[in-house]
């Protein structure tokens, strides 16, 4: 397609910006002097996937390479798509808007469940067979990695490859294997194999599963000198591991259109429903001079006039106070605001708040999870109602009058109790707000509480619980919203359907792909919006391929069953796991990483938290 | 302090993006560029600009304006583009600064270049049609109403320019604060009278002040 006719269709519908490429920091090539092209795609929408961290990290890292040229490709939104499809026009690469079919590989990043159909969409749009097996050598190898690809299986019959853990090398070994097996005569299931034997590479079609009777998973078979087990890779040394000195920066406004400056990777707390908190063990920081200097670099070559920190919990780094001397005066200098979100109640102090005082007010956000002390200790949220109240009471002595709280509903062993525990926590911070004398002068308080629905996720102690069910999660929403009696109270809630659909995906095999593949068929795609979703489309697509989702879903599962990640090796232990669920079952908590080593099994790597000095 | 009015011209793949995208996009610039340059002392301090005339977006520009605000007077503003076209991507042209002749304000008129694909009979009917007495336009007001506006008594000039194989229409219309006309309404309600559709791309060519004099 001409140039000027893409563009004049770009312009019939919303937020051309989106597609048009061209931003500043773009990395633009000669492709004839490249030997490998890759099409970076995020299964959404331009918006969502331009404020991802993964994705500039590994597109600059890419790009520094003389002989690849990585290119960003992002969903389509449906009024784009239909266009694309009436004019023919093929899924196109912002930089060069070649087609990515042309491409050596096509990569995908797995952020959520619900955007797996979005997957099979751009695969189609690129006239790239959506079934690995129907791949011939022609076709793009077709990649994915992020934090889904700790179950990959329901996405078995789509991808070639799965990357597991942290990209930054594995990544690279695999793409220099291919450009050596191109130089002898490329056979795409040749170059399968060997890859098949990188460390951290996960190539689905090499292994057979055989099932049970009751259609729980017997074993899985490696074939072709596949390993039995393959393990996630991780940067050990993250003052030494790459970090992108600029970002592509958006025209259009993205969800996140900031710098972003990575602290740490990990979590040392281990709440047993996060699954961010087991995947990226162990906790390993950056210096704060190496912050400092990234931070500084990035804000120089983009431009931003707002930087936020980023890691699964900012009051947790060691070198926050250190680092934050440091920053405040140099964004200051630099007329740059400073935001730091994921900070915790429990060591939210004074000194840290009059830092931050400095800064830009925005409201304050806190997750206690869980509405009771009870549960709290469930999950391992290792914070008391004294820790929440004396935070509430710091900040508001402090001029704020905004908080806002996030729990989550369906947790294992919640009771009517719990819920209504959520409501009295809410209560009992608008009560103190007005019990302070030091309170802000003639501003109301607001307390906001957003309610998500707890999914069951992989690699967590909670991975064998069930999830409840709609009708249930549905009648807890309501236990809770009659319980709130105050107009200072805003209740939020989630969508049930999307939030059943992510439970069963989270934890699917692979027999799932053929829902997916039957889903996409009636329209499915941009499952997370809720515009989009469509609950009996995918109820039909389970009906023909003859599956029950709530096998998946709402199923407890036996500490002995085979779960279809079994062979996923996170470094994280199966025992330590059934350890933690038991401990969470008897009401128990335990001490984060830094207090005592709970024995997870990631002081495997050597490095990280589990050899700071203490 | 002094102020500075940048000249630059855009187009390509930096047609598809808002005012406010443009506005976003242009203190970033500033910033990459590091220029010495004025912040509002409000409680949110922002970056002072000001851009003489807004363009839609989908169009080009061959002559666009902004106002900036130095903090050092002494400042050798003949770098300035330099600066800027440095940091920017391809699709901008930085290509003049200088002291502010007229105020931001000032403008009152904007020429288009529209460049359709091939029109064959259709271009002495849009011939005719602006020729006519009686062009009636749906304009969406600021509350979002619909109302028809006649603007025939409107448009300053036009011509078609003839050298080309494209049909390519020149046409001078309102622009500014007091009274704005976008070239699209008009030729929306060709099309809608015509029964037809061509594809067209549009350039602003110039902007002028009240006595259709370059806005400078």
């Amino acid at each position: 397609m001409d140039k000027k006719r893409l563009e004049q269709l770009m312009l019939t519908v919303q937020k051309p910006g989106r597609y048009s490429g061209g931003e500043i920091n773009q990395v633009v090539k000669d492709k004839a002097a490249v030997d490998v092209r890759f099409a970076f795609c995020f299964p959404d929408t331009y918006e969502i996937g331009m404020s991802h961290l993964g994705m500039k990290i590994l597109y600059s890292l890419f790009n520094e390479r003389d002989d690849i040229w990585c290119e960003r490709v992002f969903a389509p939104w449906i009024d784009f798509e239909k266009v694309m499809r009436d004019n023919d026009i093929p899924l196109f690469a912002l930089e060069s808007r070649d087609p990515i079919n042309l491409f050596d590989f096509v990569g995908f990043t797995l952020q959520y469940e619900l955007s797996y159909t979005n997957i099979l969409s751009m695969l189609d749009l690129a006239k790239i067979p959506l079934k690995s097996c129907d791949r011939s050598d022609a076709d793009p190898i077709v990649v994915a990695g992020g934090p889904c690809a700790c179950n990959a299986e329901p996405l078995a019959d789509f991808i070639d490859i799965f990357f597991l853990g942290e990209g930054e090398k594995v990544d690279l070994e695999v793409i220099d294997l291919y450009k050596e097996c191109k130089k002898n005569g490329f056979s795409r299931k040749d170059f399968l194999q060997k890859a098949a034997q990188i460390n951290g590479v996960y190539v689905p079609s090499l292994y057979d599963v055989v099932y049970n009777d009751d259609n729980t998973i017997k074993h899985f078979v490696p074939l072709d000198g596949a390993p039995a087990v393959v393990e996630k890779r991780i940067e050990l040394d993250l003052d030494k591991a790459y970090y992108p000195d600029r970002f592509v920066v958006p025209y259009i406004e993205a969800v996140h259109d900031r710098a972003v400056q990575e602290v740490f990777r990990g979590c040392i707390r281990g709440c047993r429903f996060c699954q961010a908190g087991y995947i990226y063990r162990p906790v390993r920081e950056k210096s704060a001079a190496t912050v400092n200097q990234q931070a500084k670099a990035l804000c120089v070559n983009t431009g931003y006039d707002e930087i936020s920190l980023s890691s699964l919990s900012t009051s947790d780094y060691t070198h926050l106070e250190e680092m934050l001397d440091d920053m405040l005066c140099w964004t200051e200098d630099m007329r740059v605001s400073l935001s730091l979100p994921s900070l915790r109640i429990d060591n939210f102090s004074e000194e840290l708040l009059q830092k931050i005082n400095r800064l830009r007010k925005s409201g304050l956000t806190f997750a206690p999870e869980a509405g009771t002390q009870r549960l709290r200790d469930v999950i391992n949220k290792n914070i008391t109602e004294e820790d929440i109240l004396s935070s509430c009471r710091t900040a508001f002595k402090n001029g704020y009058f905004s908080v806002k709280l996030y729990f989550m509903m369906g947790l294992p062993t919640e009771t009517d109790e719990d819920i209504v525990g959520i409501a009295d926590l809410a209560q009992k911070i608008v009560d103190l707000y007005y019990s302070l004398p030091e309170k802000p002068k003639g501003k109301s308080v607001n307390v906001s509480i957003s309610v998500a629905n707890f999914v069951p996720k992989p690699h967590t102690p909670f991975q064998f619980e069930p999830q409840i069910t709609m009708d249930e999660m549905m009648r807890r929403q309501m236990l809770l919203k009659d319980s709130i009696k105050s107009k200072k109270i805003t209740f939020n809630y989630h969508e049930n359907k999307t939030s059943f659909l992510e439970g069963v995906f989270a934890r699917g095999d692979r027999r799932l792909g053929g829902v997916i593949a039957a889903a996409y068929k009636k329209g499915c795609r941009f499952d997370g919006w809720d515009e989009c979703f469509n609950l009996d489309a995918w109820l039909e697509a389970f009906d023909e391929c003859a599956i029950t989702p709530e096998f998946y879903a709402n199923r407890t599962r036996s500490f002995e069953e085979i779960t279809p990640w079994d062979h996923l090796d996170y470094r994280v232990t199966k025992d330590f796991l059934i350890r933690e669920n038991m401990t969470a079952h008897n009401g128990l908590t335990t001490p984060n990483c830094r207090e005592k080593c709970a024995g997870c099994g990631a002081n495997s790597y050597g490095e990280g938290v589990c050899f700071e000095k203490r | 302090m002094k102020n500075v009015r940048l000249f630059y011209k855009k187009g390509d793949r930096m047609r598809f993006i808002s005012h406010l995208d443009m506005t976003r996009f242009m203190a970033r610039i500033i910033r990459r560029a590091d220029l010495p340059v004025w912040y509002t002392e409000g409680f949110n301090p922002h970056l002072y600009m000001t851009f003489a005339l807004p363009l839609s977006l989908g169009m080009s520009s061959e002559y666009d304006v902004v106002d900036i605000r130095l903090l050092d007077d002494g400042y050798d503003i003949s770098t300035l583009c330099g600066s800027l076209n440095a940091v920017c991507p391809p699709y901008i042209k930085f290509f003049d600064a200088k002291d502010p002749v007229k105020k931001a304000g000032d403008v009152c008129f904007a020429e288009f270049k529209i460049i359709f694909d091939d029109m064959g009979e259709a271009k002495a009917e849009l011939e005719s049609f602006l020729s006519s007495n009686n062009i009636t336009v749906l304009k969406k007001t600021k509350k979002g109403i619909i109302k028809e506006i006649e603007v025939s008594d409107k448009i300053i000039n036009f011509s078609f320019d003839t050298s080309d194989t494209n049909t390519v229409l020149n046409i001078t219309l309102p622009a500014g604060s007091v009274e704005n006309l976008n070239p699209e309404l008009i030729l929306t309600a060709f099309f809608e009278q015509n029964g037809s559709y061509y594809c067209y791309d549009i350039t602003r060519t110039a902007i002028f002040d009240k006595d259709k004099k370059l806005f400078k």
